[in-house]
């Protein structure tokens, strides 16, 4: 792929790009995600409502809305991410792929809190843990090996809806592909270097995965 | 948020501006939908096949374009399908954004739909088939009229989880100007410049129109004994 070599920066700085949202925007998302999940297996009945009502919402609108959102809309309730209108846009994309995601993570990290059995929940409480000493040292760690590769699907699923942040102008690998193909109206080439460079993220992260579920499993 | 522009909303003009983006919005769905459900049972019954001249191209196809992102099939095919098509239609063939959209959806959800519906069929005991073969029931009987109907009620929940996916990516027709709902929103607000107040409204026309058809399918109650196995393959795309 003689393109990429020819048009090495704007593919370089886009490859850049998309890895740095993938990496703060799941960071991001398994934070907010993980207090979700905490909120919707509490003993608190309006917790829970609201982690559900947090899920349900965002885990069906489009991602483009909240990308939309958090790029033009919040500005005008006062929330700046940045002096810097680009890196403001970066920011925003990153918050909306983290909100988006967080809903996804928080599905996976509650079914894994809820997997632990009850009895043992009951007998941590018996023996006097506090109910967040019995979620620190019982329920959490057992729930992070079930978690781990449902996960790791969630990130690969992340590292393909960065290119969504194309919409709000963030210079990454599918805009790389846009501008090269602008330029030089090799349409076919250029988008060819985009998929490759895709696969080149998308297809470690799977055979990680791979590795990780057969190991957990075997774990289990 | 800007309450001054919400009897807007209920204006007649605008309600007919919304509706229709929201019509096609449905159609380019509904299409998206019938057409990768056919080709994903295709691809699904080729992956599963022992013929490895099936099997292959079957598996390139699935996991290769499972791994691309789904804006840049839609962006592809809006730039390139007609050049590609163009020596089979002559020099004059179009294709118009809509379907350029549905067609980009279709490539995506039909390559993980199929690994849905393969999950399905390798969930069905193999005692099954031997039973059925020992029967005397050929191929297709055995698949037809036996594994499918079992595999395809398993995995209601999981095949109408990416129906939703597919409802919330028909948004990013917007990137090839298709004047779906959410492209109209933003036609809106650019307008009247209360983008909080119309992504809301817009985000929760989807929200109902997902959320009716998950709880449509979890009323359903099927699929609901699914051996582990197949649940994690069914869930590996999930959170598209």
């Amino acid at each position: 792929m003689e393109i990429i070599s020819e048009f090495g920066d704007t593919y370089s700085t886009g490859l850049r790009l998309t890895l740095e949202l993938t990496v703060y925007a799941l960071l991001g998302s398994v934070v907010l995600g993980f207090a979700i999940a905490i909120f919707r297996v509490s003993p608190l009945a309006p917790l829970r409502w609201v982690g559900a009502a947090y899920v349900e919402f965002f885990r069906n609108t489009p991602l483009l809305a909240q990308l939309f959102f958090w790029g033009f809309g919040s500005p005008l309730l006062g929330v700046r991410f940045s002096s810097d209108p680009l890196e403001g846009l970066f920011r925003a994309a990153t918050a909306g792929l983290i909100t988006y995601h967080a809903a996804y993570v928080a599905e996976v990290m509650r079914s894994g809190l809820l997997s632990i059995d009850k009895g043992q929940l009951e007998a941590a409480r018996s023996l006097g843990l506090s109910y967040l000493q019995m979620l620190r040292y019982v329920q959490v760690p057992q729930a992070v090996r079930i978690v781990v590769p449902p996960l790791g699907n969630i990130a690969i699923a992340l590292s393909k809806n960065t290119s969504q942040a194309s919409v709000l102008g963030v210079a990454e690998l599918l805009t790389a592909g846009e501008l090269v193909e602008s330029r030089t109206f090799r349409t076919a080439e250029a988008f060819a270097a985009v998929a490759l460079l895709y696969l080149i993220i998308t297809i470690p992260l799977a055979a990680g995965v791979n590795w990780l579920e057969r190991r957990m499993a075997l774990a289990r | 948020m800007r309450p001054d522009t919400w009897p807007l909303f209920v204006d007649p003009n605008v309600l007919r501006f919304f509706g229709e983006g929201l019509l096609l919005t449905l159609q380019m769905s509904f299409y998206a939908i019938l057409l990768s459900f056919v080709f994903a049972l295709l691809l699904a019954l080729m992956r599963h096949s022992r013929n490895p001249l099936l099997r292959w191209p079957a598996t390139v196809y699935i996991e290769g374009i499972r791994s691309l992102p789904v804006l840049l099939m839609i962006i592809v095919v809006n730039f390139q399908g007609p050049d590609f098509l163009r020596p089979v239609f002559g020099e004059d063939f179009e294709i118009v954004p809509f379907w350029a959209g549905v067609i980009g959806l279709t490539i995506y959800t039909s390559s993980v739909l199929a690994e849905i519906i393969r999950a399905g069929i390798v969930s069905i005991p193999p005692g099954q088939w031997d039973a059925a073969r020992a029967l005397g029931l050929r191929y297709h009987h055995v698949m037809g009229s036996i594994v499918l109907p079992q595999a395809l009620r398993r995995m209601v929940p999981a095949i109408v989880a990416q129906f939703t996916t597919l409802i919330k990516d028909s948004s990013l027709a917007y990137a090839i100007a298709v004047q779906e709902l959410l492209s109209r929103g933003k036609v809106f607000y650019s307008q009247y410049f209360n983008p909080v107040d119309t992504l809301l409204a817009v985000s929760v026309v989807y929200f109902l129109l997902n959320y009716a058809l998950s709880l449509a399918s979890r009323r359903l109650e099927l699929g609901r004994a699914l051996p582990r196995v197949a649940r994690d393959i069914a869930l590996r795309d999930q959170a598209a």
